[in-house]
């Protein structure tokens, strides 16, 4: 744990230095102004006692940490660095697992022991939906097997005591801050630069017009109450503690703000539209973050779409629950919602725009998503052609003008497109006035990971929009920018349990294999003798891996299965896809050869396997798809993992106890890969996932296989050796011309820079230099910043 | 005149096998040590390497898979 205690302090210090050098190249002298402070805390530091440590490097808290009398009725150990473990086999599991993902990030979630985080940000996010900080210490003592720590109390304490208390409200179109804190609300009137914001300086109650008694938003007809009625049949059975149980009633009441606090009166005053980034700002410098809600019930001046689900449109019960969470009191918040690829993202999408039934512009990363955003909304939704707005390079509705200006539609976009910067041809000039004009109701970000901060910032400052909501399956990525989304769309609201849908049967059955390929020795002794980008080409080109790909394609074309083939690198795949006469398609294929090769996948019974690179990684929606291999992989990215996962998550029609899809990863044994591949396995094994390490295929050599003699095999090794390093790092080459002609995936690029660095320092060292390695990372974000866009210097100001 | 020389038998799979050719061509161990190659699965080395051998395999798989050395 030193180690790692270092480690992590260490980032930390990085991340500062990166702070002061950006402001200073920028001419700035403010320092982490986005962030309030108490975010930079974890509990990592002076606050956890020292812990001891056993023989394998376990802390041992026995100590520090004597049980309850009853604690085996009760879930939860509570470390005092801030890590939760909770039993999933408790009888109270269901009560504590919504309170800690709520309060908490889950870390890891295998079968039985999940274990849970404390961190600032997710602190933050519990404030933001409604949890008070006593609330929180004390049903988090009463889960606990233990007392908590005390460190763990003050952390609490210290990240919520402020958070939350001060909102920043929209309605009727004038922006208010309320607030039911009298002290509170006295510290930030007292303050100079407030005042200067300040529309009209009195505080005045407010005078509740708005319904005392709030009315719940349903979201679908009927089965609202469902899951709540199982969940309360579930704890009858079992021995739950009486206190928990009480306190579960009130928590999952958590909508509603607490009766006491609501007594308060509510304090508002009004500041004026143009200075909402001082306010912003100045708040966080003092401590009390302002909350947006967007109170669209109340919203008279934007006219509302008149749009509604289906009738027949049913909502599962976790995206209910995520959308209970967004529009909680009846207002909508801005936040970011994670659900697994397949389990219906879209839907929840398309339902937070018709609950709040104002303009929205939804942003996709690629022209192909945009196409399946707009089909998702005509099947889910009684929108009309007319009020659906594409604006792509492929596909330009034109901007609606006239007297139809001002009637409110959905606008779906990609990201490149709207913060493009560069000369627009006259009619994507006048879509991009028409989205600037426009006061949008709800900004929709599909695959909110893959935005990098410069350009999310740049569409920020075009779009006016009330509400921000961001939606992705995988918040990970390799560098640490994750935790910006926090501040630049909003907490995480809500985040789904894989397994526990993939039980429920949303999501398909995947049984992951790590498939071991031994290397021929000709190819071996090459690779020993090579530069690392020609021994990934030959640890792809293995002819064992070969063989071994073409007999799992040969064994589930035979089951009916439909099957994808993934590699990252282009010569492979090529050679791959020919020697095997199946189709491929990468960065340059056509689009309409693309949409031709898909169309054959989907419906063409003798086209049942495809050969792509990592073009389709994301929003790639191929719901017939059930085999997913993949050949090659960029290096340790675990969200490209997880998202390759995801293209064969979609639930499968004959849904049984059995696995009903299959994901392979070919690993040459001995190679580079194998370091990868464990990296790259890191996230979904959080989630519960587990690999099965296959090194032998039954049946193998009764197969009629391509590559089985030694000539073979020794002329495709000359054919590998006699590519030109050019072709050997084509794969990086194509990447690149994809950056510049899919802007799309520019994003995916700048975080695989920074994983090529790590990748360098890994081989150099072991240990000592792991953290070096880190500081690598943090060097290349250092430089990404020195080359920050101007207008994300205006923001940092 | 015969030479006797103490050697062992190193059993191993192909690609295990160039490794070790590879350690003896490249003198990483600073000098050559292979008596023979027997056949795709066979060599038989010198026996005073071995240990040398036996820490410069390990550091090489340990480099190969830096995760394990993380979890610690």
């Amino acid at each position: 744990m030193a180690t790692k205690d270092r480690k992590r302090r260490g980032k930390w210090d990085t991340y500062k230095s990166d702070d002061t050098l950006a402001a200073s190249g920028s001419g700035g002298s403010d320092k982490d102004a986005a962030v309030p402070k108490a975010a930079s805390h974890n509990l990592n530091g002076e606050n956890a006692p020292p812990a001891t440590f056993d023989e394998f490097g376990a802390k041992d808290y026995r100590k520090d940490m004597p049980l309850k009398a009853d604690f085996s009725a009760r879930p939860l150990w509570v470390a005092p660095d801030g890590h939760i473990f909770l039993e999933s086999f408790s009888p109270v599991y269901k009560h504590a697992r919504d309170f800690l993902i709520a309060i908490s990030e889950p870390v890891c979630r295998p079968q039985h022991i999940h274990e849970y985080q404390l961190t600032a940000y997710s602190l933050y996010a519990a404030v933001s939906v409604g949890l008070q900080t006593k609330d929180i210490i004390e049903y988090l003592e009463r889960l606990s097997k233990s007392q908590l720590p005390k460190g763990v109390i003050q952390f609490i304490q210290m990240c919520t005591v402020s958070y939350g208390k001060v909102k920043l409200v929209l309605k009727h179109n004038r922006y208010f801050v309320e607030s039911r804190h009298s002290d509170v609300m006295q510290k930030l009137l007292k303050d100079a630069v407030i005042q200067s914001c300040i529309l009209d300086d009195r505080i005045e109650p407010a005078q509740e017009e708005d319904q005392p008694t709030q009315e719940k938003i349903k979201f679908s007809h009927g089965n609202e109450n469902e899951n709540l009625d199982k969940d309360g049949a579930d704890t009858a059975d079992g021995k739950v503690p009486a206190d928990i149980d009480e306190f579960y009633g009130k928590m999952d009441g958590d909508d509603e703000e607490d009766a006491e606090i609501r007594n308060l009166q509510l304090l508002t005053f009004e500041i004026k539209q143009e200075t909402i980034e001082t306010v912003q700002k100045r708040c966080i410098e003092l401590e009390y973050p302002l909350l947006a809600e967007y109170d669209f019930r109340n919203d008279t001046l934007n006219p509302n779409l008149g749009i509604d689900l289906k009738p027949s449109t049913t909502l599962r019960p976790y995206q209910e629950k995520s959308l209970r969470k967004m529009f909680g009191n009846s207002r909508a918040r801005s936040g970011v919602i994670v659900l697994p690829c397949g389990a219906g993202k879209t839907l929840v999408g398309v339902t937070a725009v018709t609950t709040v039934n104002k303009r929205c512009l939804v942003l996709a990363n690629s022209n192909v998503s945009v196409e399946q955003w707009r089909a998702q909304f005509k099947l889910w939704s009684t929108i009309q052609d007319k009020q659906l707005v594409r604006f792509t390079r492929e596909a330009k509705d034109p901007a609606p003008s006239g007297a139809d200006a001002s009637k409110p539609v959905v606008c779906i976009s990609t990201y490149s497109m709207v913060a493009y910067s560069g000369r627009r041809t006259l009619q994507a000039e006048e879509a991009m006035k028409f989205i600037e004009k426009q006061e949008w109701g709800l900004l929709l970000l599909d695959e909110v990971h893959t935005i990098p901060a410069k350009m999310f910032r740049r569409v920020l400052t075009i779009v006016q929009a009330h509400c921000k909501l961001g939606l992705t399956a995988t918040l990970v990525r390799e560098d640490d920018k994750i935790t910006d989304l926090n501040f630049l769309i909003g907490p995480k609201i809500y985040e789904a349990n894989w397994m526990e849908l993939q039980k429920a049967g949303h999501i398909a059955k995947v049984q992951c294999a790590e498939v071991w390929c031994p290397m021929t020795s000709a190819f071996y002794s090459y690779y020993l003798r090579s530069q690392i980008a020609r021994k990934l080409l030959l640890a792809v080109m293995n002819p064992n891996k070969f063989r071994i790909c073409q007999f799992l394609i040969k064994f589930h074309e035979r089951r009916n299965d439909k099957i994808i083939v993934f590699s990252d690198n282009v010569f492979a795949l090529k050679k791959y896809a020919i020697e095997m006469s199946k189709p491929f398609l990468y960065g340059e294929t056509s689009q309409n050869e693309r949409m031709k090769i898909l169309q054959n996948f989907q419906y063409n019974p003798r086209v049942n396997t495809i050969f792509v690179s990592k073009v389709a990684d994301t929003s790639f929606d191929l719901p017939e798809a059930n085999v997913l291999i993949q050949i090659s992989a960029h290096g340790g990215s675990r969200r490209q993992e997880a998202q390759r996962l995801g293209r064969i998550l979609r639930a499968k029609k004959h849904s049984t106890d059995q696995f009903n899809a299959f994901f392979y990863s070919l690993v040459s044994q001995d190679t580079v890969e194998m370091g990868y591949s464990r990296k790259r396995q890191r996230f979904l094994v959080n989630q519960g996932y587990a690999y099965k390490v296959v090194n032998k295929l039954p049946g193998m050599e009764s197969e009629d296989l391509k590559l089985g003699t030694k000539e073979l095999q020794l002329q495709l090794l000359s054919q590998v050796l006699a590519t030109s390093d050019a072709d050997a790092e084509e794969e990086d080459i194509k990447v690149l011309l994809v950056v510049l002609y899919y802007a799309d995936y520019h994003y995916n690029f700048q975080e695989e820079l920074a994983d090529g660095t790590i990748r360098i320092a890994r081989r150099e060292a072991t240990m000592a230099s792991m953290s070096g390695g880190q500081g690598a990372q943090y060097h290349a974000k250092a430089k990404a910043i020195t080359e920050r866009h101007p207008l994300f210097k205006r923001f940092r100001q | 005149m015969v030479n006797v020389k103490k050697g062992v038998l190193v059993t191993s799979d192909p690609a295990f096998r160039q490794l070790l050719i590879h350690l003896d061509d490249s003198r990483q161990l600073g000098s050559k040590f292979i008596i023979r190659e027997l056949d795709d699965t066979h060599l038989f080395i010198e026996k005073e390497i071995v240990p040398m051998l036996e820490s410069k395999v390990e550091q090489i798989m340990e480099n190969m898979n830096p995760e394990t050395n993380d979890n610690k």
